[in-house]
């Protein structure tokens, strides 16, 4: 296994800047994910690392060594495809026997790892079949075991679950952490769902114009998002802005009328511009001890999501979407009182 | 900086494969396209060793080559009893370009009207319609010319016999001939062409298009000109140019003529002068006069080029031929409809198969002996393909050629493609040009280019047509249809996802080996379709195998040995053995197209348009 090392990678394509001075380490074992909106350049990381893209600036380095000038086919890495990238003319056999053939292993042993890495996927009895003759999800399995038979260093997957349908996917998207945490390949993986991204990591890097914005566990980029760009990315919020009137344990905040206290993220001082993030699973109805951070408004707007009451309150300082248990008593047009707890609020400098 | 990662970006394109398949396929394109055409450039603007426009100014103050003033002809004239449709002479280059643009207007509103009524109408016996409309793209170089004539001949004319002796439709007799005539048989001859293109572009067109405009209230021939109309101009303005090119290097419709009737007319273009002046270079040299007539026919078609390049270089061609998901919208064709649609059909059919139908008369009777109608059926003539040895010498000159040229084609078309769709090399958009090029280059042209250049540079040498044309024809077939075998092969291209490569070098594979373990098995039959092409196509070459063919005459393949005949160097009767030669070339031509369709999939690769 093997620890990756970016430092300062910079991709330009014409004028777009796919990745810019990207720095950063994924641990040996690890399971590493890219996630940003499309066109973010994560992506293009994952194909610098692959060695499939050139860095115009900066340096990859696989354990220490300095593998930026390697071709793709001395790296020894395992890739899964978006689209698999099955070879159609080949069976399943021959798909994943590929890779051994080109390091000369005995027929024999291919023969036997084939089989092996086959069972590892479940994807025993189908290795005559061709790509075509296969379920999605059975596409992306070869794929996997296709990359995971030569035994690499590193797993690199891109979006590999995109075009399953939500059902397998999620199916999908237990077995891999399963079969990673089974074999402790290092393993960096791209997706745009942060769902996925959060369920499988171990770190996640959130990626916007081909900047890497935050990097930490996926409890860190939710709870304490280093700016607005991943606090709005990662889960939904509800964004107010604000001016610093204390600072103490935590930080008050005067948004119009309103007084509320939470956490900041990075230094304010009193006077600051702040923005103030809200998460909608973070408001109750229970009152708190302190006055703070009450918000009440009108409803503007809500619907019943099976078991939970979402609803848009429009408050003197903006709009807030809250989250409630759906036994709340609340109504269009009416008025409605909620609490949220200092702890939960995010405040970050404008 | 940027030139910093630039390079790099070319120090990892550069793998051997990739770096072999450049500097090929630019090797073979400056040797065997760019240097000959320079060639001739330079004698054209040379004289007295210094750059000079005296040829030019020699050329059009000459009224034989460029005369705005009429210099004889017969154009609707009544003499006796007969009609004459000539055409009126206004020299060499001003002829060439009325007959081209003539031809070029005419086969576009043919193709059109057939096109527009294919994709859009449904009515009982399209299908068949479908595929006699392309009887005039089977080969029948020289013979077509030969046959119009004599359907055309005033007295003992078929048309004429018909129609002025028997029913007595005609007031007179009408004689098409000359400039006129060559005009008809191109027409005939070329219309197919705009007619796919145009076909093409309406079934690939997004039926929504034409819905949503419809239900905005355009209907009939509004929405045919705000709509569909522009929707198909890349199909039309392709198919309109390749017709114009086409026409302009034609030798075969007015070699036809000259050898059925000697009509002076017949000679004056320019693609006959040069052929002309060619004939006269078994002594060793071209004049500059013919270089400066082959810039100019160059620069016309190129011209020509330059206005549809956006449609035909290899990556316009990959987007514009995507789509065709969808179901084309097509109506049913009512009662009144079918009234026209039919006899539209059927007179355009026949007459264009009149050069098909009369090849086939040729061949397998003794028409061309007998006068007015066949009397009796003989298979002396098909016999003679097997047994007369210069015929036979002529058919194993051709498979000789065209077998080497497909090889070549084959592996120029691949790597060429593979450059041009995979790598970031600078010049591949250049390199994009050049194998689109030739379209540009009349054949005739080709030939003035090798033999000023093979001779000039490589005398004595196996590479001097004086010496030897073989391997020369076979260059010249093998560049000749590169654009339209490139093309096949990159559609191939386009359909293998970078990321199937990708991933073999992920697993250890390099360039070399996962492109022939995943690229050459995913676009095999995309080559061997570029490759049945080629073959077609080599085999029923005019320009350069009646020109440098001649050079030596056992040398010659068949389209020369069908030239010489109808050219009247061979004995009376010997035209039926030049129809064999053609039925030869059209069963060539429809197996290909039965192996293209059925076996390979590949509707267009036959007719390489």
């Amino acid at each position: 296994m093997v620890k990756v090392s970016l430092r300062n990678i910079t991709k330009r394509f014409g004028k777009v800047v796919a990745a810019d001075h990207i720095t950063l380490d994924i641990q040996d074992g690890e399971f590493f994910t890219f996630l940003g909106p499309s066109g973010c350049g994560k992506t293009t990381t994952l194909r610098l690392i692959a060695g499939l893209e050139v860095p115009d600036e900066g340096r990859v380095y696989f354990d220490d060594v300095d593998v930026t000038d390697w071709p793709s086919y001395r790296r020894g890495v395992g890739m899964v495809f978006q689209n698999y990238a099955l070879w159609p003319h080949m069976t399943v056999f021959d798909n994943v026997a590929y890779g051994l053939k080109i390091r000369k292993v005995p027929q024999s042993e291919i023969k036997s790892k084939v089989k092996e890495v086959l069972e590892l996927v479940r994807l025993e009895g189908l290795e005559n079949r061709y790509p075509h003759q296969l379920s999605g999800g059975q596409q992306q399995r070869v794929a996997l075991a296709r990359a995971l038979v030569v035994e690499p260093k590193l797993l690199l997957l891109d979006e590999p679950l995109s075009n399953l349908d939500a059902k397998l996917r999620i199916e999908m998207r237990e077995e891999l952490k399963e079969l990673q945490k089974r074999l402790g390949i290092t393993t960096i993986y791209v997706t745009h769902d942060q769902e996925e991204a959060m369920v499988l990591s171990d770190r996640i890097a959130i990626m916007n114009n081909g900047r890497v914005e935050q990097v930490g566990t996926p409890q860190e980029v939710y709870r304490r998002p280093s700016n607005l760009f991943v606090a709005t990315f990662i889960g939904r919020t509800s964004v107010l802005e604000g001016v610093v009137t204390a600072i103490g344990d935590f930080v008050e905040v005067k948004i119009s009328d309103i007084k509320v206290k939470g956490v900041a993220i990075n230094e304010v001082s009193v006077g600051d511009k702040v923005y103030v993030v809200l998460r909608p699973h973070d408001f109750s109805t229970r009152k708190e001890e302190e006055e703070v951070n009450i918000f009440e408004g009108v409803v503007e707007w809500m619907a019943f999501t099976g078991g939970l009451l979402e609803a848009r309150i429009g408050i003197s300082g903006g709009k807030i979407l809250v989250t409630l248990d759906d036994e709340v008593p609340a109504s269009m047009g009416k008025k409605l009182r909620v609490f949220v707890p200092w702890r939960n609020v995010i405040i970050l400098k404008a | 900086m940027i030139s910093k990662s630039r390079l790099r970006e070319v120090k990892k394109s550069l793998d051997p494969l990739i770096a072999f398949q450049y500097i090929f396929s630019y090797f073979y394109l400056i040797l065997f396209l760019l240097l000959p055409i320079a060639t001739i450039i330079r004698q054209a603007f040379l004289y007295n060793g210094a750059f000079s426009l005296h040829w030019f100014q020699k050329v059009f103050s000459d009224p034989d080559f460029f005369s705005l003033s009429p210099r004889g002809g017969m154009f609707f004239e009544l003499h006796g009893d007969t009609m004459y449709i000539w055409g009126i002479d206004h020299g060499y280059i001003l002829n060439s370009l009325i007959v081209a643009a003539t031809v070029t207007i005419s086969a576009s509103i043919i193709g059109v009207i057939a096109a527009l009524i294919i994709a859009r109408y449904d009515f009982p016996g399209k299908n068949v319609f479908r595929i006699l409309i392309l009887i005039p793209m089977l080969a029948t170089p020289f013979v077509n010319a030969y046959v119009i004539g004599k359907f055309f001949q005033p007295r003992g004319g078929l048309l004429n016999f018909i129609f002025y002796d028997v029913l007595h439709i005609l007031p007179w007799r009408i004689d098409v001939n000359g400039l006129a005539g060559i005009a008809l048989a191109q027409t005939l001859a070329f219309y197919p062409i705009v007619y796919l293109n145009v076909l093409a572009s309406l079934m690939t067109m997004d039926p929504t298009m034409e819905e949503q405009a419809e239900s905005l209230g355009a209907g009939g021939f509004k929405l045919f000109r705000t709509i569909t109309l522009p929707l198909s101009m890349p199909g039309l303005a392709a198919g309109a140019t390749i017709v114009f090119i086409f026409s302009l290097e034609d030798l075969g419709a007015p070699i036809g003529f000259i050898g059925y009737s000697g009509n002076p007319l017949a000679r004056r273009v320019m693609s006959v002068y040069v052929f002309d002046d060619f004939a006269a270079a078994v002594t060793g040299a071209i004049s500059p006069i013919t270089s400066a007539i082959a810039v100019i026919l160059v620069t016309f078609a190129v011209t020509g080029f330059l206005a549809i390049k956006k449609y035909v270089t290899l990556k316009t061609y990959a987007t514009l031929s995507k789509g065709g998901r969808w179901k084309p919208r097509t109506r049913k064709l009512g009662f009144k409809g079918m009234a026209l649609v039919y006899p539209f059909f059927i007179l355009l059919i026949l007459s264009a198969s009149i050069p098909q139908i009369g090849v086939v008369i040729l061949a397998l009777t003794d028409w061309a002996i007998s006068g007015l109608a066949p009397k009796s059926i003989t298979f002396e003539y098909i016999s003679r393909l097997f047994t007369d040895p210069n015929v036979v010498r002529a058919i194993s000159n051709s498979l000789l050629y065209s077998g080497a040229a497909v090889l070549l084609a084959v592996i120029l078309g691949s790597c060429s493609t593979y450059v041009i769709a995979r790598s970031k090399l600078p010049g591949t958009d250049a390199l994009d040009s050049l194998l689109t090029m030739p379209i540009a280059v009349p054949g005739i042209v080709v030939a003035v280019g090798y033999f000023l250049f093979f001779t000039g540079f490589f005398r004595g040498t196996i590479l001097d047509p004086l010496v030897d044309p073989a391997l020369l024809l076979i260059f010249a077939y093998s560049v000749r249809r590169l654009p339209f075998t490139a093309r096949s092969v990159f559609a191939g291209l386009q359909g293998v996802h970078e990321s199937l490569e990708e991933v073999a070098t992920t697993l250890g594979a390099t360039r070399f080996k996962s492109f022939f373990d995943i690229v050459i098995p995913l676009i095999a039959a995309n080559v061997i379709g570029g490759g049945i092409l080629t073959f077609v196509y080599s085999m029923s070459e005019v320009s350069t195998s009646v020109t440098l063919g001649a050079l030596r005459e056992d040398r010659g393949p068949i389209t020369f040995y069908i030239s010489q005949v109808i050219y009247g160097t061979a004995a009376v009767g010997t035209v039926s053995v030049a129809a064999a030669l053609c039925l030869l070339l059209i069963t060539v031509q429809v197996i290909a197209l039965a192996v293209s369709n059925y076996i390979l999939k590949q509707r267009v690769a036959f007719l390489g348009i």
